[in-house]
């Protein structure tokens, strides 16, 4: 009999089912099944309630095979099995079993192309039966199919609206099932196939094996409703473990790389992507200002190569808010599709190339540098060419052999043109060549930087032989040694006849001066005279004179002896008739000391001389001994309680190896000369004697060193002393 | 060009034997004229010629104490000329040139010939004193 030790039911409320009365209101009268049972009603609406409420708790799939046969025991059969099918293999075995031996379990087993076999075609018929007593088992059993179906299509179905789904399928026994057919097309799930088996008694009833069908039917709900729920389950895990395999994939992606949506933004992005897109912790306001810039910037860019299409990458400069820098990126961007090709984002890959670029920039630079110094390189060259071509003397470049490797046009007359075809050098040139060679050599090896000599060379334009100046100059390379020498050979024959010409000159000038001298010491000499006369008739007068005419006397007296000093010092200036020659001028100055040596020891002045060698000088001796003497005389003058005097003379170069100086100095440490007349003493009639002083000595000095074409000069502080510088120039000729 | 300070001192005028003779030589009368009339106011007794040619015949036959003459006489320079031939009769008599400029080769002629140089125009207190040291043959160099 039936067993009723129920179990109690657990206390989760049990949710209304729709208990398969669509099940069974459909299909079930077969010929096995002909007759209703009665007066099981109330029962049989509880215990359906009972064990649908186990059921619907179980929580996994292959606890409800256990609870099936449970029921099915609690119902007072005494055994049951449930067969299930595996598509892979196409077996049908055992799964569960009430009291069923195995080893009869196992003569049931069978496969699903087994068609005849009675559990194959319930199977594949999708519909319950009843086997009498058959080769397989001795009782009569009730086989039920249990096959995956649902009422509602699965949710992939009704994203495409198709009525393609499995579970509805099954479920309406639209078709016979084929094994092939247990997976869902939509969705993917992979349906179950099993059968139960319910040994029967002789006393089971029509009644009984509805009940049986009901039960079963309510496991197969539950199954089915748990069979998805694991399946999507499962789905969602594997989807789980893909996402986490992408992501280990893409962190482990040096590049960032980004995964965003229709909108741009970041569904998913690598760790090196973080730095630009995500902010770190402790962030400031600027970082994440700077964050979204990137972001901005990302999505812009991401905009332009996704609707263009033809620039399926560009150039994207971020700001790196850990490091603070920016970094230049080659972004790629590619559209991302769902698995039914619609559009669902992009995948973005950017590459740093801040390097590359920095690199690239660098090069461009250093390319343009390259050609603007070539550029001036060309310039310097032009210029070079246009100043030696135009300085109008013969230029030779050698190397460090002191071989010939440049000549301007003017030099090519000189030595030949070693370019020019059929390379001719007459005889001329070719010891030209040797002379410059010799020095050429020299010069090189020595270990002067510079050098001046005169180079006898033949000029074959002038058809002369012509001394040169040859001036060399060495330029070194970086580690200092000789890399080239280059010489300028001047040709001084036409300085030299300026020289010339201008010393001539001056001698004339000189001469002129004299003459002019004589002519005014003629003069002056004959007003000398007559001054004596005069002079002396006043003197002769002086005791005739009354004594109320004695002061006009006295202005006659003292106005004549003005005009005597005068005419005296005019004449004591302008006495020579000399011949202008060349002369030593330190010669000059120790006659002149000599001839004053005793009025300057009289007066207590001590003469120091420092006199360098001197070249001779074309001068008028006797008027450069009058210019020193008055210098001499004026400095004593200045000293009237002795001091000390030195004289010196140098020889001083000039502007070119032609011309030099002679330097004079004469210095005292006398009364000096106040500021405000220094620059007048040189003008006639200006003096610092008072009455004794004819204020025409200095003027007269002054004039004669011009006409030397000289150079005269005084300093002076009061108190101190004075100096008076005279330069003298000297020509080489 | 000499240069002499003399300490004021006596002038001689009168020499044991009388009073001193000078020689005076110049071509210029009226500076002739005064010249005499000066060294004779200061009381000595002149002789005054116009030309180099007197003075050298006046010199062979008359004894002076000095002789003054100018340098450029007749525009040739003929004052060495005169005193040398005082100098024939009197190698030691005292003698001075007297001129309007001296060149270094006169002075220097001068100078070793041991004649002074007076330079005109004169001043003539340094005139008179030369003369005078002249006369007392006291070292009259340079």
């Amino acid at each position: 009999m039936k067993n009723n030790a129920e179990k109690k039911p657990p206390k989760v409320p049990v949710t209304s089912i729709r208990s398969g009365s669509m099940i069974w209101g459909s299909n079930l009268a077969t010929a096995e099944l002909r007759f209703q049972p009665e007066g099981f009603g109330g029962r049989r609406n509880k215990k359906p309630r009972m064990a649908a409420m186990r059921l619907m708790d179980a929580e996994r799939s292959d606890e409800i095979f256990s609870l099936l046969l449970e029921e099915i025991a609690a119902l007072g059969y005494p055994r049951a099995l449930v067969l299930e099918a595996d598509f892979d293999t196409g077996r049908i075995v055992p799964a569960a079993a009430h009291k069923w031996p195995r080893l009869q379990a196992e003569k049931l087993a069978t496969t699903l192309s087994a068609d005849s076999h009675p559990i194959t075609r319930v199977l594949l018929a999708s519909r319950p039966a009843v086997l009498t007593k058959t080769t397989f088992h001795p009782r009569p059993v009730y086989l039920h199919p249990i096959l995956y179906s649902q009422n509602n299509v699965c949710w992939e179905a009704g994203r495409v609206s198709t009525a393609g789904c499995l579970a509805v399928r099954n479920s309406r026994r639209e078709a016979a099932i084929s094994a092939k057919d247990q997976t869902c097309p939509n969705c993917e799930i992979r349906g179950y196939a099993a059968v139960a088996v319910v040994e029967l008694a002789k006393r089971n009833t029509e009644a009984d094996l509805t009940e049986l069908g009901e039960l079963v039917e309510l496991a197969n709900m539950s199954l089915s409703r748990l069979h998805r729920a694991q399946y999507r389950y499962e789905r969602v895990r594997e989807m789980e473990i893909t996402i986490a395999q992408m992501a280990t994939v893409m962190q482990s992606m040096t590049d960032p790389v980004m995964l965003t949506d229709t909108q741009h933004h970041v569904i998913m992005q690598s760790k090196a992507a973080e730095r630009f897109f995500k902010a770190p912790p402790g962030a400031r306001e600027r970082d994440l200002r700077a964050l979204d810039a990137n972001q901005q910037l990302f999505a812009s860019a991401l905009s332009t190569m996704l609707v263009s299409g033809i620039e399926p990458h560009r150039d994207l400069v971020l700001l790196d808010v850990q490091k603070g820098a920016e970094v230049i990126f080659e972004a790629v961007a590619a559209p991302t599709y769902g698995p039914d090709g619609v559009h669902v984002g992009a995948v973005t890959v950017m590459r740093d190339v801040t390097e590359l670029r920095l690199a690239g920039l660098e090069l461009r630079s250093n390319f343009d540098k390259l050609r603007s110094t070539e550029e001036i390189v060309r310039q310097d060259r032009d210029r070079l060419n246009l100043i030696i071509e135009n300085v109008g003397d013969p230029i030779v470049v050698c190397d460090r052999q002191a071989r010939i490797i440049l000549m301007d046009t003017l030099a090519q007359e000189l030595f030949g043109n070693p370019a020019a075809v059929g390379a001719s050098r007459s005889a001329l040139q070719s010891k030209n060549q040797e002379v410059f060679a010799a020095y050429s050599k020299m010069f090189t090896s020595s270990a002067s930087d510079r050098e001046t000599a005169p180079l006898q060379l033949y000029n074959p334009a002038v058809r002369q032989s012509i001394e040169y100046d040859a001036r060399s100059g060495k330029i070194f390379d970086e580690m200092g040694h000789v890399a080239f020498t280059v010489t300028v050979l001047r040709d001084l024959t036409a300085l030299r006849k300026v020289e010339q010409l201008k010393v001539e000159r001056r001698i004339l000038e000189i001469e002129k001066f004299a003459a002019t001298g004589r002519l005014a010491a003629t003069i002056a000499h004959e007003v000398n005279n007559p001054m004596e006369a005069i002079k002396n008739s006043i003197y002769l007068l002086a005791e005739s004179i009354p004594p109320d005419a004695l002061p006009i006397y006295n202005i006659l007296k003292s106005e004549t002896e003005r005009v005597a000093r005068i005419v005296r010092q005019m004449l004591g200036l302008y006495r020579n008739n000399e011949q202008v020659k060349p002369v030593n001028v330190n010669t000059i100055i120790e006659d002149t000391l000599l001839l004053l040596n005793r009025q300057l020891q009289r007066a207590n002045v001590e003469v120091r001389l420092d006199l360098r060698e001197l070249p001779d000088a074309v001068i008028a001796a006797d008027q450069i001994r009058q210019v020193l003497s008055n210098i001499i005389i004026n400095a004593r003058d200045a000293m009237p309680d002795g001091g000390k005097m030195l004289i010196r003379t140098r020889h001083l170069p000039g502007r070119n190896e032609l011309r030099s100086w002679v330097r004079i100095l004469i210095a005292d440490n006398g009364t000096g000369i106040p500021r405000d007349l220094q620059r007048a003493i040189f003008e006639p009639f200006v003096t610092t004697k008072g009455e004794k002083g004819t204020g025409l000595g200095l003027w007269i000095v002054k004039g004669i060193i011009q006409n030397h074409a000289g150079k005269l000069s005084a300093r002076s502080t009061v108190g101190k002393g004075t100096v008076f510088k005279i330069d003298l120039p000297v020509v080489r000729l | 060009m000499t240069d002499l300070k003399l300490p004021n001192c006596e002038r001689p005028t009168v020499t044991p034997d009388g009073k001193y003779r000078i020689l005076v030589v110049d071509d210029e009368s009226s500076v002739l004229l005064t010249y005499r009339l000066i060294l004779e106011h200061q009381g000595y007794e002149v002789v005054a010629c116009g030309k180099s040619t007197e003075a050298i015949a006046l010199l062979q036959n008359q004894r002076f104490d000095t002789v003054l003459c100018d340098y450029s006489l007749e525009e040739q320079h003929t004052g060495f000329e005169v005193i040398a031939a005082a100098r024939r009769h009197d190698p030691a008599i005292p003698a001075a040139l007297l001129t309007g400029y001296a060149t270094k080769e006169t002075a220097d002629e001068a100078a070793a010939k041991n004649i002074a140089i007076m330079i005109k125009p004169t001043v003539t207190e340094e005139f008179l004193a030369t003369t005078s040291k002249m006369l007392k043959r006291d070292g009259y160099g340079r």
